[in-house]
């Protein structure tokens, strides 16, 4: 059997075991890669900046667990950013699979860091509602038709929080952390009818539609996958001491982590790719022989 | 508890993972189980979080004020009466008016906010060349005007199925394969560090969460 021909009966298990280990082994030995920034990040990261405190956002949780590794770290990032600058927080999930478990285990994770910020004051967790376009429509009306009560059932209205603020149209910006079809309906809804800028923190399967949103002047800003959660922590880091050593102790999954797997299971990848096309080139060769 | 939990997790993910050397029941187990928790979850959170506080409790707590929530609870209500074949026509209304609703909406939603402003987008003014050097000239504004505005039109020619092409279309639309190509291959790009990123989460979570703690180390 020649070179070839092997290449061509290889068993796909072995490249399997191949991305298992390039991705295994850099989460066992982190080889602390550095993270470049992207324009589309920068341009998130500095309108958050240019907020004042007591400032109020609104943050979005439109994915589940099986997008997480990328959107978590996208999330939490923004929300620590959103606490140390004192801007208010108000959150909800129109996810229906797993977006409301995930919103109350990552509000809780980081404002257990927080814990001089009030719930209720300096942030609220709304839940989860069904219908996602019907419930944007109802926000641009009146936020307390959409959602009447936090997620423990206790009515928004009467909250310090929400003193003065009526509709998404008086926020600053809308921030969605988003898989599938809502993080577009944030754009072009909300933002063309209310008004309301939108930042967004797609996974990268979903990255490439929203560029042409970002040429458009439609986002504000974009956290493309995993390395645009990596790119908005190191811009945090920078900028805030105590968050760059928070991320340099923290025991929990970050993009910044991710980013060693992914450099090394890109090189496996563009090695096999590169390697299935020169196999490809010389069968053709030796078809054009025979 | 937290440990059961996370011996659980462990478990159904690499009862998952297995399916990578071939189908086994460990894997339909885990499938199967995946699809039920799903659907109950669903059911449990619409209940709790959207009928609860947005329709039973406001007809609860004063009918009188928002009576009108019980047309909607009704028009939804109807939906399941296809299940009862006398009065199956019934779900048609409720239908008929969830779908009207959505064109409304959906028609604005991709004419004002889609449509329009990408068009807008398309139609620069091809102004700003940069001489200074390749580089500048290459990421100048007037050619990255250039390139959307080329890449925009030879992708519509491409599109374009009413007319056979002919020796000026057919040049533009091979074009516009190009630019489709490029295209697709970004996409290509950021589905691999899409779909790399689940495993590592995965893989993170098998040794930081469960290995690490269960076993030491």
């Amino acid at each position: 059997m020649s070179l070839i021909d092997r290449l061509f009966s290889v068993d796909r298990r072995w490249i399997f075991l191949f991305v298992m280990l390039a991705v295994a082994v850099p989460i066992l030995f982190p080889l602390g890669l550095p993270v470049t920034t992207t324009g589309s990040t920068r341009a998130a990261f500095e309108y958050i900046e240019s907020l004042h405190a007591g400032d109020i956002v609104w943050l979005s949780y439109d994915y589940g667990p099986s997008s997480a590794p990328e959107n978590d770290p996208m999330a939490e990032a923004f929300l620590r950013h959103c606490f140390v600058k004192d801007v208010r927080v108000v959150m909800c999930a129109l996810y229906p699979l797993g977006g409301l478990s995930l919103m109350n285990a990552s509000a809780a994770r980081v404002a257990r860091e927080f814990p001089e910020k009030k719930y209720g004051t300096d942030y609220v967790n709304l839940g989860y509602k069904d219908g996602p376009e019907a419930v944007m429509r109802r926000l641009g009306e009146n936020i307390a038709d959409a959602f009447p009560t936090d997620v423990n059932g206790t009515p928004i209205e009467g909250m310090p929080i929400f003193q003065g603020i009526r509709t998404i149209g008086q926020f600053k910006v809308v921030f969605t952390v988003a898989t599938g079809l809502i993080g577009e309906y944030w754009i072009t809804l909300v933002n063309a009818q209310f008004g309301t800028p939108v930042i967004i923190g797609p996974t990268a399967v979903s990255a490439p539609k929203y560029y042409a949103f970002l040429n458009s002047g439609q986002l504000k800003g974009m956290l493309g996958g995993m390395k645009g959660a990596a790119e908005y922590e190191q811009l945090l880091a920078r900028a805030y001491p105590a968050m760059s050593e928070f991320y340099h102790r923290t025991r929990l999954f970050t993009g910044t982590k991710g980013m060693d797997a992914q450099t090394g299971i890109h090189a496996v990848i563009v090695g096999f790719i590169f390697l299935g096309n020169v196999a490809f080139l010389l069968a053709r060769r030796r078809e054009g022989r025979a | 508890m937290e440990l059961f939990g996370t011996w659980i997790a462990a478990l159904l993910t690499l009862a998952v993972l297995s399916f990578l050397y071939k189908d086994n029941p460990f894997f339909r187990f885990a499938e199967s189980l995946f699809a039920g928790v799903s659907l109950g979850y669903y059911v449990g959170i619409t209940l709790d979080q959207t009928l609860k506080p947005n329709l039973f409790e406001p007809l609860r707590a004063n009918f009188n004020l928002n009576w009108d929530l019980a047309i909607a609870g009704l028009l939804g209500a109807f939906l399941y009466m296809r299940y009862v074949p006398r009065i199956g026509w019934v779900a048609r209304y409720g239908l008929a008016i969830y779908v009207a609703y959505y064109i409304g909406v959906e028609f604005t939603r991709k004419i004002n906010g889609e449509v329009l402003p990408q068009m807008a987008r398309t139609i620069l003014p091809v102004r700003g060349f940069d001489f200074g050097g390749v580089g500048a000239f290459f990421t100048s504004p007037a050619m990255l005007a250039l390139c959307a505005i080329v890449g925009t039109y030879s992708v519509l020619v491409y599109f374009f199925f009413s007319k056979e092409q002919n020796a000026v279309t057919r040049p533009i639309a091979r074009l516009g394969v190009w630019f489709l190509m490029i295209s697709f291959g970004a996409a290509f790009g950021f589905t691999v560090m899409g779909r790399v990123a689940l495993l590592i989460g995965r893989l993170n979570f098998l040794i930081y969460n469960w290995i690490s703690p269960t076993f030491g180390g």
